[in-house]
């Protein structure tokens, strides 16, 4: 018998096709979010808002996973920007190869900001680099407080927890300290914005968010690249 | 479902490595696993072991370790640690002399 040392990531063919998007978006000054949360949670409404707020002309595209079904695309594509579904058939997370292939030729036509929308999962999607600029975790107030403290892998990674649905809170024993308190438990630096879809409310915070980055990845010396958003 | 990829995933990355040493047969796989990686052990060896048999990959073991965060990484990584190697069992049967074909 003999023993090889090997350390090697077992994601390595995933982290390295993720590694190439990530320069080719810092290339082209593409901003890539990558949208995590559960089922319902409401990352599609999040995205439909976002795409109704975004300036006009702005190069946007829209990379919408799910398991079956092109549901998501279809309420997506009313915005006017382009959409692709990525049918997962049975697989729980979006990888950084079925990114790259759905990607085609939007690269070479210069997109802005680039929202991909994983399968609702709290779980899978958090292992596999899609070559984003930041994961974007979505929680409810639909669902529960502890979600930080059961799920801690994604609310680590992520850079941004956005609380949906907060026109419910009178209506839900949800309280909100307490699930900024667990946040900041696992990811002490997290920055938490609180919307509702219904009522618009804090979606003038997220764009300015959402501007902010894009400012800072637009490509030196072209323009103002992403910052049109 | 995410145990079933990540067990196929390591399979492979395992014959990856493996083909830098020909001849040798894969016995073992040590695994190690960041504590938020968000993999349970007992799914991943189920699923590990189904495909173990269902591509006549036996014996091959996979032996899973936990690793803090402040140990190594950032706690949510997969990694193979190491590969236990052995010499492939000879197959019996006559031996064809050279002689002879000659």
């Amino acid at each position: 018998m003999n023993r090889v040392a090997v350390e090697k990531s077992v994601l390595s063919e995933n982290n390295q096709i993720a590694a190439n998007l990530r320069e080719t978006f810092g290339t082209t000054g593409t901003l890539a979010l990558n949208f995590i949360g559960s089922p319902g949670a409401g990352k599609t409404a999040l995205l439909e808002k976002t795409l109704e707020l975004l300036r006009p002309h702005t190069r946007a595209g829209v990379l919408t996973g799910d398991i079956q079904t092109d549901n998501d695309a279809r309420r997506l594509m009313r915005y006017g920007y382009p959409v692709r579904q990525i049918t997962t058939a049975g697989a729980c997370h979006l990888d950084a190869r079925m990114v790259q292939v759905h990607l085609e030729d939007w690269l070479s036509e210069g997109l802005e900001l680039l929202l991909i929308e994983n399968v609702g999962n709290l779980v899978c999607p958090t292992s596999y680099d899609l070559g984003e600029d930041a994961k974007v975790v979505v929680l409810s107030v639909a669902e529960g407080e502890d979600k930080p403290l059961k799920y801690p892998g994604i609310f680590r990674k992520a850079e941004l927890m956005i609380l949906t649905k907060i026109d419910l809170l009178p209506h839900v024993p949800f309280k909100v300290e307490l699930a900024r308190e667990n946040a900041r438990r696992i990811h002490p630096e997290i920055e938490i914005i609180e919307t509702s879809y219904t009522t618009g409310a804090g979606f003038d915070e997220w764009m300015n968010w959402l501007r902010a980055r894009a400012r800072k990845k637009a490509p030196v010396g072209v323009g103002t690249g992403a910052a049109s958003v | 479902m995410h145990e079933m990829g990540i067990a196929s995933s390591v399979l492979e990355a395992a014959h990856q490595v493996l083909h830098r040493y020909p001849g040798q047969r894969l016995s073992k796989i040590g695994l190690r696993i960041g504590e938020f990686a968000g993999v349970d052990s007992e799914s991943l060896k189920f699923c590990f072991e189904a495909i173990v048999k269902s591509e006549n990959l036996a014996p091959l073991a996979l032996e899973i370790e936990f690793c803090d965060v402040a140990q190594k990484w950032r706690g949510d990584e997969l990694e193979i640690a190491y590969l236990e190697l052995e010499d492939p069992v000879p197959t019996e049967g006559p031996v064809e002399s050279v002689e002879e074909r000659i």
